[in-house]
């Protein structure tokens, strides 16, 4: 009996030795197995944004501008994100949505910032789309609805500009998969914690908005395309329940109003 | 790793064919199981329980051919399902899924090898028994005399 139990063992451990002298050879390279590169996601990302820039506005205005850059900029030091990364853009719509494009660039509709009633709720959808950023989900989105070779040949500009387009327009308009979202929104909560934000506002933002949905579906972007925002309201207050902390704000109620004026202009 | 062991008795020509028999059914469950693994269990255990009442050498073989199938289930399983998570989830082709990949290959083919060589010696009557998976074998056969 013993002498067969060590026979077993052999074998596995003989499978176990060839699996790891194989592990030594780079087959990765050697079978040219497509990777995504940062190089690929950089130029990924200037694509994506050069069509936004050509069909949106921007709103470059100041005040506006660096309003909402100082709330980034606090959300990312006291996360100990690099700043750099994140390269924030407010285009002038009146849809209520956000949206991280490949290589850290966010986009942020001005709908959104005078729909939210203060800046506790757009750092909380801005905290949501920096998670979605900072765990890769849009490049996992990317590789999944688009495929891996398409990616790659709009990089090398043998894409058409039309797929360019219609992948720019899917990144806008449509949500992650439901555990991604949950992932993003636990993450922010995270983020907000840290930069002594209060989350509350964040899940009373999409709890207000749910019950909007079904009067204006239609600027309800942001909203409607992520999906059960009750329920998402609901966990996000259960997880930052038992989260003690001083809140502060970022900007001053003044400079909070002011950005908005700046923005209806 | 193969041996050609004295059995209790000479088989009869009719019970080396249904010996070599089986190993030519986990043959075929083999190639059909390298992209199904489940298939390499279903054939040689149908194979199984139809001869489990047959003779002491018929007997002998098949259980010997299903464990041979056995160990390779649960190798080709793994590599089964960690092809489809690949496919199927956010997980990518790495250096260690590609090592796996070629190492089940590597066995699969020595288990093909082996059970070619197996089903035309026992065809022969000779009665061959396997390392490890011979002496398990002879754990759960026993002759009935």
């Amino acid at each position: 009996m013993k002498k067969i139990i060590i026979q077993g063992l052999i074998i596995i451990a003989l499978f176990l030795a060839t699996w790891f002298v194989l592990i030594q050879i780079d087959w990765v390279t050697i079978f040219k197995v497509q990777k995504i590169t940062d190089k690929t996601e950089e130029k990924l990302g200037e694509l994506f944004w050069e069509i936004f820039q050509k069909t949106e506005r921007e709103n470059k205005n100041p005040f506006a501008v660096s309003s909402v850059d100082s709330i980034v900029t606090k959300i990312c030091s006291t996360n100990k994100i690099d700043r750099e990364l994140i390269k924030i853009h407010i285009l002038e719509k009146d849809d209520i949505n956000a949206f991280a494009l490949p290589n850290g660039h966010l986009i942020v509709y001005s709908g959104l910032i005078l729909n939210s009633d203060n800046q506790e709720e757009l750092s909380g959808v801005i905290c949501h789309e920096i998670a979605h950023i900072q765990l890769n989900h849009v490049m996992k989105k990317l590789v999944k609805e688009v495929g891996l070779s398409v990616l790659i040949s709009m990089t090398t500009g043998k894409g058409g500009s039309e797929t360019i387009k219609e992948t720019a327009k899917m990144l806008s308009s449509s949500a992650f998969d439901r555990s991604l979202e949950k992932e993003a929104d636990i993450k922010a909560v995270d983020y907000l914690v840290k930069a002594k934000i209060d989350p509350e506002p964040f899940a009373n933002f999409l709890y207000k908005i749910s019950d909007k949905e079904n009067e204006a579906t239609k600027y309800l972007t942001w909203i409607s395309t992520h999906p059960e925002s009750k329920e998402r309201a609901e966990y996000i207050i259960e997880y930052s329940k038992d989260k003690k902390v001083k809140y502060e704000a970022i900007l001053t109620n003044d400079t909070w109003d002011k950005m908005k004026e700046k923005l209806t202009e | 790793m193969i041996n050609a062991a004295k059995f209790d008795y000479v088989p009869s020509e009719h019970e080396a064919e249904k010996a070599s028999n089986s190993y030519l059914m986990s043959l075929i469950a083999l190639i059909a199981g390298l992209p199904l693994p489940i298939i390499n269990l279903i054939a040689t255990l149908i194979f199984y329980l139809g001869n489990r009442k047959g003779t002491y050498f018929v007997r002998w073989h098949c259980t010997q051919a299903l464990l041979s199938q056995l160990s390779m289930l649960f190798i080709n399983s793994f590599g089964f399902w960690w092809s489809v998570s690949i496919i199927l989830t956010d997980e990518t082709i790495t250096d260690n899924y590609i090592a796996y990949i070629i190492a089940a290959l590597i066995f699969n083919l020595t288990e093909f090898i082996a059970t070619i060589y197996t089903a035309i010696q026992t065809r022969k009557g000779i009665h061959v028994t396997w390392w490890f998976y011979g002496n398990i074998t002879n754990l759960i056969c026993k002759s009935e005399s």
